[in-house]
């Protein structure tokens, strides 16, 4: 009788612990999951104070004028680039597939040139064709009238002119997360 | 054995995979080097579980090159390109599951060379002698957004990229003393034998040769 008993005992046991091991391995394994998806994250960064976004008068590379105060009551992303910024470049197409989704919405992108001649960015845009404008800040005012201190940095500007979101480095801008973030700006 | 407990086996050895390196990132950070994989040339990189640093040499005639194109003078790119320039990505590596915050000031970091403390040559430093060499706008303009921020400050997957000089002769091989906050807490390192990139010119038929 009692090696019956320890002998269920002992399966018992022996079961217990595989579901235990199982448990703490599914766990693990969710917590693993977790990690990879917030890496994958693309934050974008609350601007303290939300402060009014600088006025701006550019023309793009085609001699069109473009006003920031033309674009008041709409969400407007002003990326600062320049060519041979290699992150400037990796997030271009990924901004031009948000454009896509965004121009839908009636939310704006406008990329500022920092520096760089009609020339240039026009050659530049054989291998990066994009559909939103492209101003050029040839003296560096605009930039330095934001506060910018790295290429690339993007802002995101919300219907009542306000700096509200920042991203210092490359963003994938079509990430459903991010466009989510940004379509919230005109409800 | 049983394919039940193989599937087990297997998800711990996953797990470990997985845990063991962020295990062994957060503590005090640790230096990688070797050949990166764009520019095909030695790098030194630091890192922990919120920041990482990486230092790729730049060759000498890539730096005239890359200069000129941008207006500089025969002369003045000759200056830069002996300056010890690096390619340098600086990022805050931290997700928004564990976020922090990085801040850092160029004009606290140490160049170790030959028994000396010196400073970086930082863009304020370098802008003063383009005024004085009556340097183009635009030629100063490329140059000053073409360097690392002299200060800065990444939240979360925050990162720029571009050039740190370090006013050093190719070829010389330094430390280099790291100065940051973290979350507000005084944080140092050093990077040790780094190396100027040597004033070589690349065979074209072959550059790697």
């Amino acid at each position: 009788m009692l090696p019956t008993f320890i002998l269920i005992l002992r399966i018992h046991l022996v079961n217990m612990a595989y579901y235990f091991i199982r448990w703490i391995v599914f766990w693990l394994l969710l917590i693993v999951a977790s990690a990879v998806y917030a890496d994958k994250s693309q934050p974008l960064h609350t601007v303290a104070g939300t402060p009014r976004a600088p006025e701006f008068s550019l023309k793009d590379i085609n001699g069109k004028l473009f006003r920031l105060a033309d674009y008041k009551g709409k969400v407007v992303i002003v990326n600062f680039w320049t060519t041979w910024c290699p992150p400037c470049r990796f997030e271009l197409p990924s901004m031009e597939r948000a454009y896509q989704l965004f121009k839908k919405q009636d939310i704006e992108i406008l990329a500022i040139n920092v520096g760089e001649d009609v020339d240039t960015i026009f050659t530049f845009t054989v291998d990066y064709p994009v559909s939103f404008p492209l101003l050029m800040d040839l003296d560096s005012k605009v930039i330095n009238d934001y506060p910018v201190i790295g290429l690339p940095t993007t802002y995101v500007i919300d219907t009542e002119g306000r700096l509200v979101y920042r991203a210092i480095g490359t963003r994938e801008w079509d990430d459903s997360r991010l466009v989510e973030k940004i379509l919230e700006l005109k409800k | 054995m049983h394919y039940q407990n193989r599937l087990v086996i297997g998800a711990v050895v996953i797990v470990i995979h997985f845990l063991l390196p962020a295990a062994a990132l957060s503590a005090e950070g640790r230096v990688l080097t070797g050949t990166d994989d764009d520019a095909q040339l030695p790098f030194w990189e630091w890192r922990n579980e919120a920041m990482s640093l990486r230092l790729v040499q730049r060759l000498p005639d890539q730096t005239r090159a890359f200069f000129m194109a941008r207006g500089f003078s025969k002369e003045h790119a000759e200056i830069i390109a002996q300056s010890c320039i690096f390619q340098t990505v600086y990022k805050n590596v931290s997700t928004a599951a564990r976020p922090s915050v990085i801040e850092y000031d160029l004009r606290q970091w140490k160049v170790l060379y030959k028994g000396k403390a010196l400073p970086l040559k930082t863009k304020e430093v370098w802008q003063v002698e383009w005024e004085k060499a009556n340097a183009a706008q635009a030629v100063q303009i490329a140059f000053l957004w073409s360097l690392i921020p002299t200060q800065q400050r990444y939240q979360p997957q925050d990162y720029n990229w571009g050039m740190t000089s370090y006013n050093l002769p190719p070829g010389e091989k330094f430390d280099l003393q790291l100065v940051w906050q973290q979350d507000g807490e005084r944080r140092t390192a050093t990077i040790q034998d780094i190396e100027c990139a040597p004033d070589i010119h690349p065979d074209p038929e072959n550059p790697f040769g």
